[in-house]
Order: structure tokens, then C-alpha cells, then sequence
């Protein structure tokens, strides 16, 4: 099963994901808010998030995250869409937006752009048996 | 419409009254946007002789065609004024957030007009526009008005969606280089920008949407886009993992070699002791930083770990550290790093900046400056000094407020203007131009006054003259180009390689039919607008020429030993090319050609 593996060190905030994403899923248009990827700017950190999908409930909990010594709002990362956060979300509608891998087979239009490999598609097989050592 | 957003938001503040205003189409594409479309309203609404810093003058934010786009490098925004260090127009340019965000905002441009009768602030979100009270910004430096404004926001994503332009202390304070500061560390760094926007007593502007920009041929933008990525990987010349790796510190360690490094207000062009490019890396770097639709991330989040000098923020850039440091005698990088993190904090053009510390060290030490008029000795060399005089500039205290007027003024007052190594009294920037003939004769007949991106840095052979008027031009008209569609000049003039890239981004941006020859002659036409506009300023063609010591004082060092620059024999042919009198006047001829009749009627109208 095809994954997008996200390593937020290697982001440098250019938000060429977010643009190309955009214009995949939106006619001609070049449209962040309607990106199925986001990336967060935070002083020197950088977090891609991909859209995940939609739930109902709010989580009732406050997580905080620790990343490189500072604290963030889980939430931030969360990649869902819920009631109460506002981003994959179609702007003027409201649907719930979700990473869909660009259609199938899988071609992540966001990887394609992603020049410091911040993002990578790789293969993972599901329910791969744990290797045993020895 | 493609490309462009199509609605410009005007803002009198005098009255308050903010209004939305349809782009004209066939405007926009006669002078694209950015520089091009900014100063073609300058020049039809400002009488260019007004003083820069009255109600009158107009602050133009443009953004181009491309911004908010994919483009590869093609976010950019700008800002178009009339300058007042220069008297000429300016615009400057800025890379960062809050270009595309504007256009995601709903606006092409924001034009802001008139004077606010007390601080305010204006805010756009998805076309909601407000003016907000900033009493309670005035005062504060760049990252504080920034995390003040985002605390103002209802929710994490809406603080960190907003992007913000501002002034610091020193565009308050009407410092004649201040600047105007986006997304905390990025600048419309030249010209004196800050000031205008400090006259208006516009401290802020907070901008954040959630529409799109609409390309013309959707594949076709896509396919350059891949096109370009596919480039940058292959070709070297193109530079990605140096501009990684080193940002624009590659650029220092190219100028040391050239011996072209800027060196105690230019009287030479090497240094002893200037770190390389990777000590620098190891040295202040923590973070690779992009700007927008830009994979290679030149910018450096860096850190000084030196208790003296202690502090987070972003550079310094080629450009801040051989001003404030080699052109100040100084190689010391933390004391630099410092005063460059100084001039982002308070928005002041570290070139500037640089070199009117240069020309009063210059000034002090060969007598010229009366010791009553010294809080302390202003040595060459002195990092210490240099770091306070940088605050006081900001601050206007002291000496500081005769700095604040830039090198020119400051070295007429005390009757010495040759020490001023200004063009049209614009500071020169950190590229000797005695190490070459074609950067020489770009400074001398800029339309900002001497600058280095507003002509393409591939020039041929140092220090040949012959052909290098035509290569000055073509540059010229090409970097008007790239202004206008919002691309980085940093990027788009490094190689010969990269304009084909630029017509088919902006044509299949647009669909308005921009060829190479359309596209070379857009250039053509903005370039000589900005030329009409500082004509009617009453700048004329003997301001095209370059400090007395740049033309008459041979360096003494590597393969720029002995030379001087040629400006007599490169002149004369450059206006010929250009299709401009003896006197630097564009002919009716060439204006027609250009679509400039009407616009070139106005310069004999007296």
C-alpha cells in the first residue's frame, strides 16, 4: 500500500505541495485553501500535514506536542478533518477534503514537486509479518 | 481572467474610504503587474515632483501575474513609490508570504493614498478590508507588531494564515533607508520604502484569503513548472545545492575571489579574514528557509551564540554582510549578524545602511567630521561602533539623525560628497563595480540609482567595453520583466538559461500573448516609463554617472589592478541602443514604438 512519508526536517516552507495539490483537485486554479496537503510555518520548523479523513466528533482532549523543544497543539498535526478545525476543508462548502494519492495507481502530485524530499512515496504491504531476528 | 486576480483595492487615508477597483485588462498586459503596472498608476496619478514623503505620494503594493502561483521562484511582490532618498521611482522587491497571500486575498495590488491623522493598520480577509487603530503598534519593532497583530486572531490557523508587512522604528521615524519588513524577515529592502509608508502613519498591513489564482493553459503551466524542477537538477549552472548548502554566501566567497569585494567604502576590493562560505554554515546556520513556490530554500534562519553579540533571526545575505561588514572594515561575523538581525528588527536596507557607515567612517578618520559632533571614535575596523551607530540610525539619536539622510546628504553636510559612493544618491550595493565594466555602467544608469537587480548579472567579459551596452540593456529590459510577473530576480538573472522558462511561465499564466519578443519588449516599455517618470523628476541624464573615485582611482589589487571604469566610451553607445538622445532623453520615435506617445507627451509639458 502506497504511503507518503513526511520528514519535516527535510521542508524548507516552500508550499510547492500545497500548489500543486491544488491545481490536481481544482480546475486551472492555484488554491491553497483547497489543498489536501497544508504546510505549517513555525519560525525555522516546517510541518507538512495530508489530509486524513473526516470525523464527526472533536476530540475532548488538549494534546500538546513536543517537537525539537517546543511545545505545540497536537491539533495542529491532526490530520483530520473534524467539526471544530477549520482547514481541509472546502472553503465555501465545508466538505471534507482527503488526500486521495492523486488517483490510481498512485501518483502524489506533491511528491512530484518536493524537491528536498520532505516528502516520499514509498510501498508498504499490509499486515507484513514481523521479521524475526536471528 | 488568468493570472491575474483582477481587482485592485484603493485605500485613502485620509477619509478612511477603501474601494475595489476593476484591473484594466488591456493595462495589465501592456505592463504585466508589479513594477511594470505599479508605475505606469505612479506615473498617471503622482506629479513626480512632489516631495516624497507628503500625502501626495502614492504607496503602490503589486503583486505580478505568477505570484501565488506554482511558478517555479515566481511569488514575488513589489512595492512602486516615488523614493525619498532618490527622488527617482523605486521598487522594491520582496519575496516571503504575503505576495501570494494578497492575491489569495482577492487583490492584485493595494494602492494607498493620502495620510492617516493618526497610526492605523489595515486588514484584508477574502476581501473584508478594514482599518484598525495601531497606537498600540507605533513604537514597536517588526517581530513585536507581528506577534501582536497574530495574537489579535480567534484560532491557530487563522494567526498563522495571516502574513504581515510592517514597518520598524527606523520607516516611524522617517529614516531615509528604511524599509518595509514582510513575514518578519523578508524586505522591500531599498530606496527608503519604510519612510513613505511611516509618512502615512501606515504602520501595518494583515492580509489573509482563501481564493485562487486562475492560470490560462493548465497542462502547459504544469508541464514548465516540471520543466523548470527538471533544469534545476541537471544543470549546473543553475546552482541548487550551493544556494542549499550556502544561500547567497557563494556570492561573498565569488567576490573575494574576483578581489570585486566592496572594502572600506570601496576604496578596495579584498579583505583579509572573511569566513567561507562553509565556516559561515557551520558557524550561524540552523535552518534552510524558502520563500514561497521557491525549492531552494537560500534563505538562512541562523542563530549567534556569542554572548556580545547574541540573537536569532534570518542572514545576513551577501549583500548585509559585505556592507556592514568588509565595507566597514569588518569581518567579524557575529558583530555583522548582529547588526543585520538590527536592521530587520527596526526595517532599515542593510546596503544602505552599510555604506553611509562606511562614508562616515571615511569621513571621521580623514578629519572631515568635527570630533564634537562623535559620541565615540567611528573607525574603520571598529565592530563595536558599527553596531551602535546601526541603533542610532533607527532611532535618530545623536549623530544617528544626519545618518539617517543617507551617505549623500550626510557627506555634502560635511562638504565632501565624493565620499559618497551613492548613484543618483542611492547607496551601491556589494559588487564592486570597478571589477566590471557592464555591472559599472548598469549602477550609473539605473533607474533606482545603483542597484544590482535591475539588470541581469550575466555581462561576458569583465573588462571588456565593446558590446557591453547592448548586454547592459537586454539585462535591463529583462529584469523589468521579471519584476513585473513576480518572479526572483535572484534566480531568474543568475544564467542566460532561465528567461525562456520565465515567457512560457507568464505565457501560459496568462494566455495574453506573450512571446520572447513581446515579453523583451514589456521590459523595454516598463523600463522606459520608470526613465520618463525620474526625467520629469528632474533627473536627468547627468545623474547617469558613478562616484569620482569609481571612475578615477585604479584599485590595486588582482586582475581589477589599475582599472577604472570606462563610463565615457559605454554611455554614449548605451543611449544610442536605447534609442535615447545624447542627453538621455527617450526620442518620440522610440516612445511610439513602445506604446509611450501619451506618456512621453507629459515630460515636455512643463
Amino acid at each position: 500500500m502506497a504511503k507518503i512519508k513526511i520528514d519535516h526536517r527535510k521542508c524548507t516552507g516552500c508550499r510547492l505541495c500545497e500548489m500543486a495539490c491544488s491545481l490536481q483537485h481544482v480546475e486551472n486554479t492555484f488554491q491553497p485553501s483547497r489543498s489536501r496537503i497544508r504546510v505549517f510555518v513555525h519560525e525555522n520548523l516546517y510541518f507538512p500535514v495530508i489530509a486524513g479523513p473526516y470525523t464527526e466528533a472533536a476530540c475532548n482532549l488538549q494534546h500538546v506536542t513536543m517537537v525539537d523543544g517546543q511545545e505545540f497543539d497536537a491539533c495542529i498535526f491532526c490530520r483530520a478533518s473534524c467539526p471544530v478545525k477549520p482547514i481541509f476543508k472546502e472553503p465555501d462548502t465545508g466538505i471534507p477534503l482527503k488526500c486521495d494519492f492523486c488517483g490510481e495507481p498512485p501518483d502524489p502530485q506533491c511528491v512530484s514537486v518536493c524537491m528536498n524530499e520532505a516528502l516520499v512515496l514509498v510501498e508498504e504491504e499490509e499486515n507484513k509479518p514481523q521479521e524475526k531476528a536471528g | 481572467m488568468d493570472g491575474w486576480v483582477g481587482k485592485i483595492l484603493r485605500v485613502d487615508l485620509t477619509t478612511g474610504n477603501c474601494t475595489e477597483e476593476d484591473l484594466d485588462l488591456g493595462l495589465a498586459k501592456k505592463f504585466v503587474g508589479g513594477s511594470g503596472l505599479g508605475t505606469k498608476i505612479l506615473y498617471d496619478e503622482i506629479d513626480p515632483n512632489i516631495d516624497a514623503l507628503s500625502p501626495e505620494n502614492k504607496l503602490i503594493f503589486a503583486t505580478g501575474p505568477l505570484t501565488g502561483t506554482g511558478a517555479i521562484c515566481g511569488s514575488r511582490y513589489m512595492v512602486i513609490t516615488k523614493s525619498p532618498l532618490t527622488d527617482c521611482v523605486t521598487s522594491s522587491n520582496s519575496g516571503g508570504y504575503f505576495g501570494p497571500e494578497l492575491k489569495f486575498a482577492g487583490y492584485d495590488m493595494i494602492i494607498f493614498e493620502g495620510k492617516a491623522p493618526e497610526p492605523i493598520y489595515l486588514t484584508v480577509f477574502d476581501h473584508q478590508v478594514e482599518l484598525r487603530s495601531a497606537k498600540h503598534l507605533w513604537g514597536k519593532d517588526v517581530p513585536e507588531v507581528e506577534k501582536c497583530i497574530r495574537s489579535e486572531a480567534s484560532s491557530p490557523w487563522e494567526a498563522e494564515g495571516t502574513k504581515i508587512l510592517s514597518i520598524g522604528q527606523a520607516g516611524e521615524n522617517l529614516v531615509k533607508m528604511s524599509c518595509i519588513m514582510n513575514d518578519t524577515t523578508r524586505a522591500l529592502g531599498r530606496s527608503g520604502v519604510g519612510a513613505v509608508m511611516g509618512s502615512k502613519n501606515l504602520k501595518a498591513v494583515a492580509v489573509r484569503g482563501r481564493k485562487g489564482v486562475r492560470v490560462y493553459d493548465s497542462q502547459g503551466f504544469k508541464d514548465e513548472m516540471h520543466a523548470f524542477l527538471k533544469d534545476m537538477q541537471e544543470v549546473e549552472s543553475i546552482g541548487w545545492k550551493a544556494r542549499f548548502n550556502f544561500g547567497t554566501w557563494v556570492i561573498i566567497q565569488a567576490m573575494v575571489n574576483m578581489r570585486m569585494l566592496p572594502t572600506r567604502n570601496f576604496q578596495a576590493g579584498i579583505i583579509e579574514g572573511v569566513p567561507t562560505p562553509p565556516e559561515m554554515r557551520e558557524q550561524i546556520l540552523v535552518k534552510e528557509r524558502s520563500c514561497f513556490s521557491c525549492p531552494f530554500a537560500g534563505g538562512r534562519g541562523s542563530r549567534i551564540t556569542d554572548p556580545e553579540f547574541e540573537g536569532e533571526g534570518e542572514g545576513p545575505e551577501h549583500e548585509s554582510y559585505t556592507m556592514l561588514g568588509p565595507n566597514c572594515g569588518i569581518t567579524d561575523l557575529a558583530a555583522v549578524t548582529k547588526a543585520s538581525y538590527i536592521c530587520n528588527e527596526k526595517g532599515m536596507d542593510t546596503i544602505s545602511t552599510g555604506s553611509t557607515i562606511a562614508c562616515t567612517m571615511e569621513l571621521y578618520e580623514r578629519g572631515y567630521i568635527p570630533e564634537k559632533d562623535v559620541p565615540f571614535p567611528i573607525r574603520f575596523g571598529d565592530k563595536y561602533a558599527m553596531v551602535k551607530l546601526v541603533e542610532m540610525m533607527a532611532t535618530r539619536e545623536g549623530i544617528g539623525d544626519l545618518l539617517a539622510e543617507g551617505s549623500y546628504r550626510l557627506a555634502e553636510h560635511y562638504g565632501q560628497p565624493d565620499v559618497s559612493m551613492t548613484v543618483k544618491k542611492h547607496e551601491m550595493p556589494a559588487l564592486h563595480p570597478q571589477g566590471y565594466q557592464g555591472l559599472a555602467l548598469s549602477y550609473s544608469t539605473s533607474n533606482r540609482g545603483a542597484c544590482h537587480t535591475k539588470c541581469n548579472m550575466v555581462f561576458g567579459k569583465r573588462f571588456e567595453v565593446e558590446g557591453t551596452a547592448e548586454l547592459v540593456k537586454k539585462g535591463q529590459d529583462y529584469t523589468a520583466l521579471l519584476d513585473a510577473a513576480g518572479a526572483c530576480w535572484s534566480i531568474y538573472s543568475a544564467t542566460r538559461y532561465l528567461d525562456d522558462h520565465l515567457v512560457r511561465a507568464l505565457e501560459t499564466c496568462t494566455g495574453a500573448g506573450y512571446t520572447k519578443e513581446v515579453a523583451m519588449r514589456t521590459g523595454e516599455r516598463i523600463y522606459n516609463l520608470q526613465r520618463l517618470f525620474n526625467l520629469r523628476a528632474g533627473i536627468t541624464g547627468n545623474d547617469d554617472t558613478l562616484p569620482r573615485r569609481i571612475l578615477e582611482t585604479p584599485l590595486l589589487d588582482g586582475d581589477n589592478e589599475g582599472k577604472v571604469v570606462m563610463l565615457g566610451k559605454m554611455l554614449p553607445e548605451y543611449y544610442q541602443l536605447r534609442g535615447w538622445d545624447k542627453s538621455g532623453v527617450p526620442t518620440p520615435g522610440k516612445l511610439e514604438e513602445l506604446g509611450l506617445t501619451e506618456e512621453g507627451g507629459l515630460l515636455w509639458q512643463k
